[in-house]
């Protein structure tokens, strides 16, 4: 999930498709995101790499849209509806995720678990 | 060669010893005497310079205006300061190398040329009338012209400042509150007042820059401006800091960009314009119409100029004297008091612990400008002088005769009295009757208006190792606190920890035994499952909330606390805090105001608890689904109370449906792994205030 400048990124990704719920005149998703290219990389307790200023999943609302899509907290969004998000800033991360006109949203996300399950399922013969 | 009495400079023949000594700076006498004063205004310089210097610092660093102001007005004071002892080093430096020559023609002391004693001189409630033009004042037309104004009284070495107001034309005049005590004034005084005002409204940086573009601009200096401006800031080597023997350099002022101060209006006051009331005085206007910061002054200026003058106000002389009796007739009826000369009077009382007693003299003996004193031929008897002090009652001459020991004490008495005319001559008016001044008393500090908003806003929190988690502990354990006292309808036990003193925080988490008249714990507890220490954190840690921090028991606030047990495992399901070691908190009595004003609000029936987070009370007791979660190490349990900070990354916004906290943990409750613990750091840190989260 680190990136390095000039290389192409790649990430085992799942794909998440959360219904939004309209809550009055909101349509809401149900979780929270921290990070973006204008916040402070170091702050982000979900992060592997300390310096990746990528958008994560910091709250899941219990039994909202999200939750029931099965996004899980410290996920890292890497798309939005098509939108990149490795390399947005916060506010543009958050309005694509809030587009009125839209209401279901199509996330690409990654964790490190992924990862994880995928070796494992490449690699398992060698597991003890 | 050398006279005693002549100050004037004695030829010295070139080539003598006492030249070569002269020039080898033999008199080392003079030497220590006279640096040490040096040294004085040295030491002030140095002060002041530093002073500047933070004032430069300061005025390039701050970006409220009403803080550039200000700072500019330090500067300002600081610089002129710094120009007045500057030239007095000088002067005195000049008068040292004149007395060297003249070295034992100033041993006299100073009773030969008799100097005036000194006093206090006072200036208050200025006030400056303003001028406007009626279209202006009345019908507010036009742009409102501000500008920041202050005073600047100089007298000798003392250089104080006023507080600055900022004038509009609003203002019919301007005043400033301060006075000003000149605290060793001589009858001779010059007290200069100066206006400065500075237009309140140009962008600081010259030229019309807009803001923007000037703070980015300054905060990236070309090479040559950064040099300038750091060497300005910077004391270079031309500060004479060490510079004890050579000339004193004056420094330039630093340029710094920011407001500056003009001259606007000066005007210099005597002895003469003292008097104990208010007067009017001519302004000196400097500047025109065209300048920015011209301001339309009236041309006057009035204040109150009061001096007490230190014959007045102090005990010029005291000792035993003895006075005869006037209507005793028999020239050996003489009584013995202790004498004080001050003021006016010489005031004799019977004993000396008298006049630390403040008791009324036996009698007071008028001294002023018409009494008349002189020394009388020698007492047959005791071979003494009298004195006597003739004044003029009504028209009646009275005269009192005094005598005193020996003959030192009569001269010592005759020359203070002597001294006492001359200052009474020389001080004037300001001897007829003491005025009064009025201690400028110490500013109250402005009363610290209560914050509006968020608990967050009232919190102080001291230790400073993990701030965030320190902060969302707090919140997060008070959010619970919150849910949970709704949650269980009654009040629960520690509530009583509310009800007794706030004050005491002592291991109340650990004693829920102790507390008094509440539901039971227990019932609640036993039916549900045995919770691990690690549970219990809450509750240990609400009951501590009462002083949030507690001060002594440091466990109690963080560690989990292992007799509540039985906390229901899926109510008990607030998102689990980290346990931070325990430290010592400091205790946030401000939390302790708000705590108890909510506990006030909503205790009223137990059950819903009024607050702006108002938890639905019902959800909370339903056991929540466990299933939905999957492996539980990887999972949160979020506490979903709303409050109405929005620091503790576990509250969720109001715009949250339904609050519920869930449970992590499926079924039969376990031991919290390493990664959830680690999980609950992790949750901790989600500060927003270091980092910014926001809700989709």
């Amino acid at each position: 999930m680190s990136f390095v400048p000039g290389q192409p990124v790649t990430a085992v990704v799942e794909r998440v498709e959360i219904q939004k719920l309209r809550q009055g005149e909101n349509l809401i998703l149900g979780f929270s995101i921290g990070g973006g290219i204008d916040q402070d990389p170091g702050q982000n307790p979900f992060s592997e790499d300390k310096s990746d200023k990528g958008i994560y999943v910091t709250r899941i609302s219990p039994k909202g849209p999200a939750d029931l899509a099965g996004l899980k907290i410290g996920d890292k969004i890497m798309q939005v509806n098509g939108w990149d998000m490795t390399m947005v800033t916060h506010d543009q991360a958050r309005k694509k995720l809030t587009k009125k006109r839209e209401d279901v949203v199509r996330l690409l996300v990654t964790r490190k678990s992924l990862e994880e399950a995928v070796k494992q399922s490449k690699g398992c013969y060698h597991k003890p | 060669m050398f006279c005693r009495n002549q100050t004037a400079r004695a030829t010295v023949a070139r080539g003598s010893a006492l030249e070569m000594e002269i020039r080898r700076g033999k008199f080392r006498k003079s030497v220590f005497l006279d640096t040490s004063q040096d040294s004085d205004i040295q030491k002030k310089i140095d002060h002041e310079i530093r002073m500047r210097d933070g004032a430069c610092k300061l005025l390039a660093a701050c970006s409220q205006k009403d803080q550039a102001l200000e700072a500019a007005k330090s500067l300002q004071t600081c610089s002129t300061r710094i120009m007045a002892y500057m030239s007095e080093l000088q002067r005195m430096k000049e008068a040292q190398v004149m007395q060297k020559v003249t070295r034992r023609s100033s041993d006299a002391g100073p009773m030969d040329d008799r100097l005036p004693c000194k006093g206090k001189v006072a200036i208050s409630d200025l006030r400056i009338p303003l001028m406007w033009k009626d279209t202006e004042y009345f019908k507010n037309k036009g742009e409102l012209h501000r500008c920041a104004v202050f005073c600047l009284l100089q007298l000798g070495e003392e250089i104080f400042d006023t507080d600055m107001v900022i004038v509009d034309r609003t203002l019919t005049d301007i005043c400033f509150d301060n006075t000003i005590v000149f605290s060793e004034a001589s009858p001779g005084f010059e007290l200069r007042v100066e206006l400065y005002s500075c237009c309140s409204e140009d962008d600081y940086s010259a030229g019309s820059t807009p803001r923007k573009l000037a703070s980015k601009l300054s905060s990236s200096l070309g090479r040559s401006a950064g040099k300038k401006l750091r060497a300005a800031m910077e004391p270079g080597p031309c500060s004479p800091v060490s510079n004890g023997g050579g000339a004193p350099l004056l420094l330039p002022v630093p340029s710094v960009p920011g407001p500056k101060y003009h001259l606007l209006a000066h005007t210099t006051l005597s002895l003469s314009h003292v008097q104990d009331s208010f007067r009017t005085h001519d302004l000196i206007i400097s500047g025109n119409e065209e300048c920015s910061y011209w301001l339309p002054l009236y041309g006057s200026m009035c204040c109150r100029l009061a001096a007490q003058p230190h014959c007045m106000t102090q005990q010029m002389m005291s000792g035993c004297l003895k006075v005869k009796q006037q209507c005793g007739g028999d020239p050996q009826s003489w009584t013995k008091v202790h004498a004080v000369l001050k003021g006016t009077s010489l005031f004799c009382y019977y004993r000396q612990e008298d006049v630390e007693a403040n008791v009324e003299p036996a009698f007071t003996i008028g001294i002023n400008k018409e009494t008349r004193i002189r020394a009388s031929e020698k007492d047959p008897l005791s071979k003494v002088q009298n004195i006597c002090i003739s004044n003029h009652y009504g028209g009646e001459e009275v005269t009192h005769t005094v005598t005193t020991d020996g003959r030192e004490e009569t001269h010592r008495w005759m020359e203070a009295f002597w001294q006492h005319f001359y200052d009474m001559s020389q001080w004037k008016q300001c001897c007829d009757d003491l005025m009064k001044i009025e201690l400028p008393s110490p500013r109250k500090p402005a009363p610290i208006t209560p914050k509006q908003g968020s608990l967050y806003h009232e919190m102080v929190i001291e230790s400073s190792d993990d701030l965030s988690s320190t902060v969302s502990d707090i919140l997060a354990r008070r959010m619970q606190e919150l849910e949970l006292r709704s949650q269980l309808g009654t009040s629960p036990t520690w509530m009583s920890a509310f009800e007794e003193s706030t004050a005491r925080c002592t291991g109340r988490s650990r004693h829920c035994t102790r507390m008094s008249g509440h539901s039971p714990c227990t019932p609640h507890r036993l039916p549900r499952s045995p919770v691990s220490p690690h549970r219990c954190p809450q509750l240990g840690l609400l009951s501590s909330d009462a002083s949030l921090t507690s001060d002594s028991d440091s466990h109690c606030s963080t560690s989990p606390c292992s007799h509540h047990h039985g906390w229901p495992e899926p109510t008990s399901s607030y998102s689990l805090l980290s346990s931070s070691p325990s430290r010592l908190r400091p205790r946030t009595l401000s939390l302790d105001a708000k705590l108890s004003t909510l506990r006030g609000r909503g205790y009223g029936g137990g059950g819903t608890f009024q607050c702006s987070c108002q938890p639905p009370p019902s959800s909370l007791l339903a056991p929540l689904p466990i299933s939905s979660c999957s492996p539980r190490s990887q999972h949160s349990t979020q506490t979903t109370l709303s409050c109405s900070s929005s620091t503790s990354s576990n509250s969720s916004s109001n715009s949250e449906g339904s609050h519920s906290p869930e449970s992590s943990e499926g079924g039969p409750f376990s031991r919290p792994s390493p990664a959830r613990r680690s999980l609950r750091n992790l949750r901790a840190r989600l500060d927003p205030r270091n980092w910014l989260q926001s809700q989709v």
